[in-house]
């Protein structure tokens, strides 16, 4: 058969970006299909990326070799880790970015990569042999031929948008809808469900009393996402400023609930609890005076500001009246109201682990499609779903991340094995080795897996190993050498003020008192690496290895049902002990391992007993990797 | 474990005894299965083809060749889904002789029925969700309780109050949790989380609750497992003439000779709700050679397995030297010392006695770090005979003071060891979390150590996945229950 490309990626938003690259890059020749090449890399919401959860898996796929980190720290106004104070695994890094700059970055970097195509035009449907993907059809009726299809269509999939009563057929103010790929994919049997989202108004920078909010600047210290990125700021850094609703606001809104697609049951789509409208914010949360609103400029040159934390699809007119009532907004003029927005998913139970869907084969879905929320979200996948689909035909391995490896393994097994009801976003506290999964370790976490996979150039790797070798001599140096109770050593304890020193000490255990810092040691005669991804970094696993070490025998302990493959033609209704309901569950996500059925929501500990048990007397536990992967080469 | 490994095994229809085997009134066999029904209708013509739920049928079972009568039985009918295994249960009550039972499973297994492994039902129980851990252990408590407080106990832990209790904790906990994590994940959102006042009290709560419950402990295995007393004593104090007042059966058999009680005896009794099971060990007396090494040897082994001592020495003779040693190697709170022949001394010499044997015990290490030794003297050093009437009430007070339980009233308490490790270790847990919230650390550090907590409890719910809990739970499972 003809192909006229290895592998089309369909769409060309957060996911569709790393998709692309990651196939091009690993040789194939690959062709980006996006309704509006201008809007490659867009945002369609918050100019920001990062957060906490979310920074840690931009660091991750920057690692592996993905692109969101290099864009983000390039367009960066504003950084801030957030959660400063707290321990280091709950800090995240955020950039506030110059979206226009952002989105010209993508495109720049996608026209120049070699092997990659890009055309503008929709994708009507698939091209079917029987359950085997090999090309995409577009809207002018042309068929495009190729070994294998990631589809990354965000928010477009039967995308309907609501502003009050009023509703306009599209994924995204300016752009239309993709309609026929999700009839297509529900006519073969795949379960696809509706979600919503919403967006907030933009302003005009103008028309803002800024003089009445609150400015919220950011940190002086850069800590870029990626490795490869300089680590000096490369734009003129800019604030964000913090206002409040009120009641005032909050009146128009309860009033005016019955103009509300939500409220009166236009939307049937589940949304965001983890970030609601302000309508339900004003609904669930009755007794609150008032809400935060952030006010974020969207970029160095341009009048737009996004008003963060106010998400709505009220009319336009109670739009405009309420946001009058708030602080500073006064006399605001609004250049785009809020809206919601609907849109088809695909249920991710129906998907794989390397992101290929159970039904199809040859095809890989990312992003919005498989029910997350997030740029970094949907990049993650992209990533993983270009990775895997370029290992497809390449004769390699899949590549699966484990839930103690990255954040990327956790949203990915989450969402194979738990499925989604709301837009799924990521959290720290989705991450049960959350102690291990932090920002300051990716590359040590995430070296071996950055060698294997071959995206990173040679010149980048060898600098990752040197600054890890950098960072093991210090963890030596702190061992071997000592302090002692000196008298000059015991001026400066007094002065720090740090408890008086009886004996002496390695540097190491001294590092554990909690009020000295790495760099302190220099006013000790201890020499260190004055590189902060160096002593930053150690400087965290001498104070936290006891609990370090502690996830770490938890991980330890959790192995054995890891590690425990499931045979994927598992017969579960044979099993002794298992409810109607677990057999449903179980035929329905197929768990690659004993850890991920235990899991899925709905199986019981007893039931996992008894796959066990099942599993032991039919002698038919280590079979499973094999086959999934005979079954995933053979496609 | 035998429960597993050979295909179909689950399917098979099981019989066994459920009633202690022996001569009784009555004897219940049990049979579970998808062919329970079919196959005691082989033997039990008289029953109908299609029977009634927790119905009692009457007739007269025979042998599978109808050739031989096997006796007279009610059967009782359970259809699947309604019965305790939650498969298709019969069971047949008949009459209680060893000989009729046996011969009735016998034509069972002739049927086709295999005989139940030991925990099978309860193990099918469980796998079909009836039951969960808590419960499925609280079964074994009942059928081996030997007393009716123990039997309370287990019957509350059956309807799952433990579990409700062990819920509600688990509840505060997870509250706590959700707080936490949502100062971390939100805290750029303006969230009104909960401050470390609240959060303190309610770590204390949790705290209280838990070590309630572990300290129910000591009451709860009480109930369940009794008192064991052991007597210790030279060669013819008369150990096992008081071990037969403390019974009141010639239980042992007393003589004046020397040396009669050649092996343990135990024999048990009822004392407020809780069995006392009594040892009377052989006589201390030993040839010259080994006399001390053996004698403070055993009676070590004996302290270390027992819950309480009495030690017995001839009043007339108040602590040799060898008595001293001995009990030099025992707990204060432990022992009791037993003056036995109190008749052989004037009466108005008691007191003076007790004095004498103070002194004595003062010379030894583990009462000089006694502090409280002039009470323990006034409570646990009595001087009685055995022939005397109210000899058994004054031993059964010295015994009082240990089966003293707190009145937990109609609440739940533990019984199990699992439980008492795990909650144990739920609390130190809770306990660092607190620590950890005093000393304000990074609330993911806490959040670490309250998941432990939470884990624990989990597991002791049976709500996590462990097949060395599973292998532990069933291995203590008696066959047929």
């Amino acid at each position: 058969m003809h192909f006229d490309f290895d592998v089309i990626v369909v769409g060309a938003g957060h996911a569709g970006i790393e998709a692309c690259l990651a196939t091009s890059r690993l040789g194939l020749k690959t062709l980006v299909v996006t309704t509006n090449i201008e809007r490659i890399g867009y945002m369609s919401c918050n100019p920001s990326i990062g957060g906490l959860a979310k920074g840690h898996m931009v660091r991750e796929i920057d690692v592996l070799g993905g692109q969101m980190g290099l864009a983000a720290d390039a367009t960066c106004i504003q950084f801030k880790r957030l959660n400063a104070t707290k321990g280091p695994a709950v800090r995240g890094s955020r950039v506030q970015n110059d979206k226009q700059l952002y989105s010209d970055f993508m495109q720049a970097t996608l026209r120049q990569q070699k092997n990659l195509s890009l055309k503008e035009a929709e994708v009507k449907r698939l091209i079917l042999d029987g359950d085997l993907c090999c090309g995409v059809v577009l809207d002018d009726g042309s068929e495009i031929r190729s070994k294998v299809v990631v589809i990354t269509a965000g928010t477009f999939m039967n995308g309907v948008m609501h502003v009050g009563l009023e509703q306009t057929p599209g994924g995204r103010v300016g752009d239309k809808a993709s309609v026929g790929l999700s009839d297509q994919l529900r006519d073969f049997g795949f379960t696809v469900r509706r979600l919503k989202t919403g967006t907030p108004a933009r302003l005009l920078k103008s028309s803002i009393d800024w003089s009445k909010t609150e400015p919220q600047p950011g940190d002086e210290r850069f800590y870029p996402f990626s490795f490869r990125s300089p680590s000096t700021y490369q734009l003129p850094q800019v604030d964000c400023y913090l206002s409040r609703t009120n009641e005032r606001t909050h009146e128009i809104i309860r009033a005016n609930l019955d103009k509300s697609p939500m409220y009166c049951g236009l939307i049937e789509g589940t949304g965001p609890r983890y970030c609601p409208s302000i309508e339900d914010k004003v609904v669930r949360f009755a007794d609150r005076t008032g809400h935060q609103t952030f006010l974020e400029p969207e970029g160095l040159n341009t009048d737009l500001i996004y008003l963060q934390g106010i998400s709505t699809s009220l009319p336009q007119d109670i739009q405009q009246q309420f946001l009058e009532t708030i602080s500073g907004l006064e006399n605001v003029k609004v250049a785009r109201y809020g809206y919601a927005v609907e849109y088809d998913f695909i249920e991710p139970t129906q998907i794989w682990h390397r992101l290929e869907t159970r039904p199809i084969r040859k095809l890989f879905l990312a992003g919005q499609i498989n029910g997350t929320s997030g740029y970094e979200e949907a990049a993650a996948q992209g990533f993983i779903a270009g990775v895997n689909a370029a290992h497809s035909l390449l004769g390699r391995e899949e590549f699966i991340l484990g839930r103690d490896e990255a954040y990327a393994g956790v949203l990915i097994d989450d969402l194979v094995t738990k499925g989604t009801r709301e837009p799924y976003r990521m959290f720290t506290s989705r991450a049960e080795h959350r102690l291990i999964l932090r920002e300051d370790n990716t590359l040590d976490r995430l070296y071996a897996q950055a060698e294997k996979l071959g995206l990173q150039s040679e010149t980048t790797l060898g600098q990752v190993q040197a600054l890890k070798m950098r960072r093991n001599i210090l963890r030596e140096k702190l061992k071997s050498e000592r302090i002692t109770p000196k008298v000059e050593t015991l001026a400066i304890l007094k002065e720090i003020p740090s408890p008086v020193l009886t004996k002496s000490l390695s540097f190491e255990e001294f590092l554990r008192r909690t009020e000295i810092r790495s760099l302190d040691l220099l006013r000790f005669g201890f020499e260190i690496d004055q590189d902060p991804n160096v002593n930053e970094a150690v400087e965290i696993e001498v104070k936290y290895e006891g609990y370090i070490r502690r996830q770490m025998d938890l991980i330890a302990s959790a192995k054995k049902s890891e590690d425990l493959l499931l045979p994927t033609d598992l017969d579960y209704k044979l099993i002794r002990g298992l409810s109607n309901e677990e057999i449903e569950k179980l035929f329905r996500v197929k768990p690659r391992t004993l850890g991920q059925a235990q899991r899925i929501s709905g199986v019981n500990p007893s039931a996992t007993q008894a796959i066990m048990i099942h599993l032991k007397a039919h002698g038919k536990s280590n079979e499973s990797r094999n086959r999934q992967y005979t079954n995933f080469l053979e496609n | 474990m035998s429960l597993i490994g050979i295909e179909g095994r689950d399917q098979q229809t099981i019989c066994a005894l459920s009633t202690p085997p022996g001569h009784g009134g009555l004897a219940v066999i049990r049979v579970s299965g998808s062919q329970a029904y079919n196959k005691v209708h082989q033997l039990a013509s008289f029953l109908p083809k299609l029977p009634e739920s927790h119905r009692v049928y009457y007739g007269h079972l025979k042998s599978m060749d109808s050739s031989r009568n096997l006796d007279e039985v009610l059967v009782t009918y359970f259809q699947s889904g309604r019965s305790f295994t939650g498969e298709e249960v019969v069971e047949i009550s008949c009459h209680g002789s060893p000989v009729v039972a046996r011969s009735v499973l016998e034509e069972l297994v002739r049927t086709g029925c295999r005989l139940a492994d030991r925990g099978e039902f309860t193990f099918r129980a469980f796998m079909a969700g009836r039951l969960d851990l808590v419960q499925a252990e609280s079964i074994l408590s009942l059928i081996e309780s030997k007393s009716e407080a123990s039997a309370q106990q287990s019957l509350r832990q059956l309807g799952g109050d433990l579990s409700k209790k062990l819920l509600a904790i688990e509840n505060d906990l997870i509250w706590c949790l959700a707080h936490i994590e949502a100062s971390i994940d939100f805290s750029t959102e303006g969230l009104e989380v909960v401050s470390n006042q609240e959060l303190k009290e309610k770590f204390t709560a949790v705290q209280i609750q838990l070590q309630k419950l572990t300290e129910s402990y000591q009451t709860g295995r009480l109930l369940r497992d009794g008192l064991n007393l052991v007597l210790l004593g030279e060669p013819n104090v008369g150990k096992s003439s008081l071990l037969n007042c403390l019974v009141g059966e010639d239980r042992a058999i007393v003589t004046e000779i020397a040396g009669t009680t050649r092996d343990t005896v135990e024999a048990s009794f009822l004392l407020n709700g809780v069995r006392v099971s009594v040892t009377d060990t052989a006589g201390l007396r030993e040839t010259q050679d080994r006399v001390e090494s053996l004698g403070i040897e055993r009676s070590l082994r004996a302290a270390k397995e027992s819950d309480h001592i009495f030690y017995i020495f001839d009043s007339a003779e108040p602590l040799l030297k060898t008595d001293l040693l001995r009990i030099g190697e025992i707990q204060p709170h432990k022992l009791s010392l037993i003056g036995n022949k109190r008749d052989k001394v004037p009466a108005a010499q008691i007191s003076s006695l007790k004095d004498l044997v103070g002194t004595q015990l003062q010379t030894l290490k583990n009462f000089q770090n006694e502090p409280d030794f002039s009470t323990w003297l006034q409570g646990q050093v009595h001087f009685v005979s055995a022939l005397d009437e109210d000899c058994s009430l004054v031993l059964k007070k010295a015994l009082s003071s240990k089966i003293e339980m707190e009145d937990f009233g109609d609440e739940a308490l533990i019984s199990q060891a699992r439980h008492f490790e795990n909650l144990t270790k739920a609390l130190e847990n809770m306990r660092r979390s607190q620590d950890l919230l005093l000393e304000n650390v990074s609330p993911e550090l806490l959040a670490m150590e309250m998941k432990d907590s939470l884990l624990c409890l989990q597991e002791t719910l049976g709500q996590r996945f462990d097949d060395q809990i599973m292998d532990r739970v069933f291995k203590e499972f008696c066959i047929g229950k």
